[in-house]
């Protein structure tokens, strides 16, 4: 998994370079709870996610958005997803732990998942993304 | 300045239509020489993104804190007119009511002795950071009031004080929600975080007047020099975050339905009296009440914890006022010859209404409405007053904050959060926050002077100073 921040004034900006879009989601993700509850994270309790949109960034902005429902409803800090795509319809199976104050608390919140300055592009390499939290 | 970018006036600057395809009416920002130095070009972008909105009156708006953000720059204000014009959750953002109140205290700085103990009471009493839930039992009957009566639920429910509510912009309630058009998700986020503070830029401050500007304004707003305050800054949490992703996915197919063409996704909209606009904003005036009721339990908490410290009386404690930063109004304003209810979108933008205008509390009636602009953790705090000036030029708006200058990703690698306690406790000022990682990204250094921001809009004459306050301590989320 790989992501980086960039410098953005106001939110949390991220890029990923990924092979495949699966990955590159998963890379999202993985920034998206590293924001939220800092590093330390383990798995054992699962959550599905399925949804169908009518593009590939939609399908990645309503992806995040259900990820930040069910962590703050469920209390739960997720690790890892397995993710699939087929065209427009997505699947994910995420692992995660119920919320500790102790050792998640280190993060900050994110308001939403912004289409400002959302992009996925594919090359020859594989994806990268752009992507802008609101926090 | 940015090339295209025209000088209109001291501190008044315009981008004219044409600097983007599409402009329906110039870009107007207000900015110093000095401020104008950390401005980014995304964020004029955006200002003229705005600018090509159906219905837009006048200027696409940007006060002096203006910064790149989502959808309109943060600092921005547009004016759509009824029967043309667009409501979009772009400008407004995902924090809906995003907000500051002001309280004051009969207490002096010399007063307040075991401050460590009283900013530590202060952490405990107020749930703040990632994960953070209220003690307090919502019931699904009570989340529905809090969305339909705003701060009048809280004081109902024993959070407040009679007299706070005349002292809320709106009095705490904007009497066109409509919780119907909130999904259960939002309603199922909004029930365990009434009363909390939430994490990033929200803090709750302890503050001391510093200084008094213009002493008839002070006095009628109930401030006085060496006075401790109290400073709130919290928004409608996960409840209104949910409504805005939820709204944004559905004005989406209207935009497409409604055949508006826009240079970006996130300014998503619709005809305002269309039913999606409608629904969006009956969900989005929910979600405002909710932040009113929301600062309303937490200046409970924080009234508690003072009364019970300094044996003060709950009642010593009145609001000076509360006002919206993010939010869309039907407003009544004057332009080009005319009287009529517009649009107000706001977004990183405070009211600031005039003497005499509409739903100004009648003992400030002569005075004007107002305006709380926080610092950074840092550096002061300002009260301003509205003015007719305002009212003129922007719709009643003035900027809302100092306005960041310095990303997160950069503060947490120059900055750490023990260093930078250390340096404000230097100053006299404790700080406790969840992580020190929150004390980093919120230093002072990544903030524009806030002095530097109000001097701009006080020389304008969007608003004018009143008083300024310094912090001795602050809870960050």
């Amino acid at each position: 998994m790989s992501f980086v921040e960039v410098p953005h004034t106001a939110d949390v900006k991220i890029r990923a370079m990924a092979p495949t879009l699966e990955t590159l989601f998963s890379d999202a993700f993985a920034a998206l709870m590293q924001v939220l509850y800092g590093p330390d994270r383990n798995g054992g309790k699962k959550r599905k996610i399925t949804l169908d949109a009518e593009d590939q960034e939609s399908l990645l902005r309503d992806f995040l958005s259900e990820v930040l429902f069910i962590a703050e409803v469920d209390g739960l800090v997720f690790s890892g997803a397995e993710i699939h795509i087929e065209g427009c319809h997505l699947s994910a199976m995420l692992d995660g732990e119920p919320f500790d104050r102790r050792r998640h608390a280190m993060g900050t919140e994110v308001k939403g998942i912004s289409y400002s300055g959302l992009a996925i592009t594919r090359d020859a390499n594989g994806y990268m993304l752009d992507i802008v939290f609101d926090v | 300045m940015i090339d295209g970018v025209k000088r209109v006036g001291t501190n008044e600057w315009e981008v004219p239509i044409g600097f983007l395809p599409g402009m329906r009416v110039p870009g107007r920002f207000f900015l110093s020489e000095s401020l104008g130095r950390t401005l980014e070009p995304g964020a004029i972008q955006q200002l003229a993104n705005v600018a090509t909105l159906p219905g837009i009156i006048q200027h696409s708006l940007a006060m002096p804190d203006i910064h790149w953000g989502y959808g309109f720059p943060i600092g921005g204000v547009a004016a759509f007119s009824l029967d043309e014009g667009i409501i979009s959750p772009g400008g407004v953002g995902f924090d809906i009511n995003c907000g500051v109140r002001l309280f004051t205290t009969p207490l002096e700085f010399k007063d307040i002795t075991g401050r460590r103990d009283l900013v530590d009471s202060l952490f405990s009493a107020v749930p703040t950071g990632v994960g953070a839930k209220s003690s307090l039992k919502v019931s699904a009957k009570s989340l529905d009031d809090m969305m339909t009566k705003g701060a009048r639920w809280a004081v109902e429910s024993g959070y407040g004080l009679p007299g706070d509510l005349a002292r809320c912009e709106d009095k705490g309630c904007m009497k066109q929600a409509d919780s119907s058009a909130v999904s259960a998700k939002a309603k199922q986020r909004g029930v365990p975080q009434g009363g909390t503070l939430g994490s990033g830029n929200h803090f709750l401050e302890l503050q001391v007047v510093r200084e008094i500007y213009d002493p008839e304004a002070a006095h009628a707003f109930g401030l006085a020099a060496g006075q401790v305050c109290c400073m709130i800054h919290s928004g409608s949490r996960g409840l209104g975050h949910q409504v805005c992703t939820d709204h944004l996915k559905i004005l989406e197919q209207a935009t497409r339905k409604y055949q508006i063409t826009l240079p970006d996704r996130q300014l998503a909209c619709a005809p305002i009296l269309s039913p999606e606009g409608k629904a969006y904003f009956g969900a989005m005036a929910a979600s405002a009440n909710y932040a009113w009721a929301n600062r309303q339990m937490i200046t409970h908490a924080a009234r508690t914890v003072l009364s019970k410290m300094f044996a003060v009386d709950y009642d010593e404690m009145p609001l000076v006022y509360d006002v919206a930063h993010n939010v869309a109004k039907m407003e009544e304003h004057h332009y080009e010859g005319k009287h009529a209810v517009v649009c107000v979108h706001r977004k990183g933008a405070t009211r600031a209404f005039g003497p005499d205008a509409p739903d100004i509390p009648l003992d400030l009636a002569r005075i004007g409405q107002p305006v709380i602009i926080p610092g950074s953790m840092g550096t002061s705090s300002f009260v301003l007053r509205g003015t007719h000036t305002a009212m003129e030029k922007t719709f009643g708006s003035t900027c809302h904050g100092s306005g960041r200058v310095m990303s997160r990703s950069q503060a947490k690698k120059k900055l750490s959060g023990k260093e930078v306690a250390a340096a404000l406790l230097l100053e006299g000022i404790i700080v406790r926050a969840p992580n020190e990682n929150a004390i980093a990204d919120e230093a002072p250094e990544v903030y524009k002077p806030s002095e530097e921001v109000v001097n701009v809009v006080h020389e304008i004459g969007i608003s004018r100073l009143v008083a300024r306050l310094t912090p001795i301590g602050v809870i960050k989320g």
